[in-house]
């Protein structure tokens, strides 16, 4: 598995995992009949905090993954070259991760695949507020969206790197 | 409309008379990750001119040794 790959597979993961804690509160604070409905500062909290777990999650996720991919390189070269130069490891890690202009192209269309999701989700809560549904659920969706987007953002860099661009 | 172009390369065979060289040499020279050579040697990536041209300039060839272009066949005619 490559450097790409490996890292949108950790990105992938830690968003869904965001999600699914997000619907898990949601839900289980709504069977409890702890929600309150049409307090927006609530849900404004409520997703601030979200959020706020999230950016924490992806970067103590991008810290592990960093370590632990360098040292599976630094046991795959030692194992190779019989010895654990640290220099060699230190260039065959840089080399790895270096950011090219496939990469950048791969970068650009999932980002516009994600803006489309946010983008529908944004439409999707106005339709709910013109239908007169409760504005929660209007910011529910929006931000259900961002991170469907987020999710998909992944996936579509998967997709390019397995299939070509 | 325009032909559709389809563009093929001879990476696999330049690296074997390269010694050998690996995806990962030609990738440092180059300049690139390993995933793009790979890509490129696969045909799924199509290059930049820049990039066409330090792939030749990493096996000391001129571009038209490295890259190839022939008109594809139109299914519909």
């Amino acid at each position: 598995m490559s450097y790409q790959v490996a890292k949108n597979v950790t990105n992938i993961i830690s968003g869904t995992v965001v999600l699914i804690v997000y619907l898990f509160y949601v839900s289980g604070s709504y069977q409890d009949g702890l929600l309150v409905m049409d307090d927006l500062k609530y849900w404004a909290q409520v997703m601030l905090i979200f959020i706020g777990i999230g950016i924490a999650m992806a970067i103590l996720v991008q810290i592990v993954f960093h370590i632990l991919f360098s040292i599976g390189l630094a046991v795959k070269e030692s194992i190779k070259n019989g010895n654990c130069n640290d220099q060699e490891i230190e260039r065959t890690i840089k080399l790895e991760m270096v950011e090219d202009e496939m990469g950048k192209l791969i970068e650009l269309k999932s980002m516009r695949v994600s803006y489309s999701t946010a983008g529908v989700g944004f439409v999707a809560s106005l339709i709910l507020l013109y239908f007169e549904y409760p504005p929660f659920m209007a910011l529910n969706v929006l931000f259900v969206s961002f991170c469907v987007g987020s999710i998909l953002d992944g996936c579509t860099q998967l997709y390019y790197y397995k299939r070509g661009v | 409309m325009g032909n559709k172009f389809e563009i093929t390369n001879n990476i696999r065979k330049l690296r074997f008379f390269a010694d050998e060289m690996t995806q990962q040499q030609l990738a440092e020279k180059a300049g690139v990750s390993r995933q793009t050579i790979i890509a490129i040697e696969g045909g799924k990536y199509s290059p930049s001119l820049e990039l066409a041209f330090r792939i030749a300039y990493a096996f000391s060839v001129q571009i038209g040794e490295v890259f190839d272009c022939r008109v594809a066949e139109n299914k519909k005619e």
